[in-house]
């Protein structure tokens, strides 16, 4: 028979609850909403959920930094670099076999400049569809306006 | 799937490409001669008992070609679909701003077609009212008219 540990208890806190019944002021108030950092299972998580920039995860961010990216320029132009970069890959590993790691991190560092640039569009799609729906809800009140109107005429 | 998810499968895809390709290169290319000193390098990985051990180096070295040939145009097929996908995305000029100007212009013409909606919904309603009035009188009417046998 394996000994098993058991459960740690409940928090003690029901004992404060006695008389909700019959006087529900009397017990503490629930804790307000986390704001902020917190830790869960030893692991810190944020509320505030926003894509973390390149240089928080330490990095390196190839595109031009600033407040409008044109995104189809810089994806073609990640593009055509890391095709430039496997086929040097190609070429390292025929002349210098031993000199693969650099031209290996370069590629992932684009593979990861790709994904980051992919990854901040999506507030951008959010808005988008946004004003889609918006401007679909608009059209179908008109449409019901136009409704009434015509109907009430005949 | 929209264009993003879209673009983000064919990243990966250009990724799966590229290292499936040197991966199977360096596990199938044949061996090569480093200086004319060394003896010939052996025929395939293992000498097999087969009846024609001669057509092993020529037939690998063929396919290692022919391979390389057909994942290298993958390779080059994913890059140009890449390409052809961010040519696709709908993305307009203006950035952030614009994008909340519209938003807030868009809100506001929803508010007045609401209540414009509202208004009519409610004389829509008085009208139904009056009808139903009007027609429970008639009925009632018709029903006094004819006297009871």
């Amino acid at each position: 028979m394996a000994a098993t540990s058991a459960y740690p208890p409940p928090p003690p806190y029901y004992r404060l609850y006695k008389d909700f019944i019959q006087n529900p002021k009397s017990a503490p108030e629930p804790p307000p909403p986390i704001e902020g950092t917190y830790v869960c299972f030893g692991g810190s998580y944020t509320t505030d959920d926003v894509l973390p920039s390149l240089e928080e995860q330490g990095v390196r961010q190839l595109y031009p930094k600033g407040p409008n990216v044109d995104f189809k320029k810089e994806l073609r132009s990640l593009n055509r670099e890391l095709q430039l970069h496997i086929l040097e890959l190609a070429d390292i590993l025929v002349e210098r076999p031993s000199q693969y790691a650099r031209r290996v991190e370069d590629i992932s560092l684009i593979f990861k400049n790709l994904h980051h640039l992919l990854n901040s569009l999506r507030p951008h799609q959010a808005r988008a569809t946004l004003i889609h729906i918006l401007e679909l809800q608009i059209q179908r009140r008109k449409q019901a306006v136009e409704d009434i109107k015509r109907i009430g005429r005949k | 799937m929209d264009i993003i998810s879209q673009l983000q499968e064919q990243v990966n895809a250009v990724a799966a490409a590229a290292f499936n390709t040197f991966g199977t290169l360096q596990r199938d290319a044949p061996a090569v001669r480093l200086s004319p000193n060394y003896p010939e390098p052996p025929a395939g990985p293992t000498p097999n008992p087969n009846p024609n051990p001669n057509v092993n180096p020529t037939e690998d070295a063929a396919n290692v070609t022919e391979q390389s040939k057909v994942m290298s145009a993958a390779l080059v097929k994913a890059a140009k679909q890449l390409d052809a996908l961010v040519a696709a995305l709908p993305i307009s000029e203006g950035g952030e701003e614009a994008q909340l100007k519209r938003i807030a212009e868009l809100q506001a013409e929803n508010d007045a077609v609401g209540q414009e909606l509202q208004r009519q919904l409610e004389a829509a309603e008085n009208e139904l009212k009056l009808v139903q009035e009007l027609f429970s009188q008639a009925t009632d009417n018709c029903l006094n008219l004819k006297k009871p046998d």
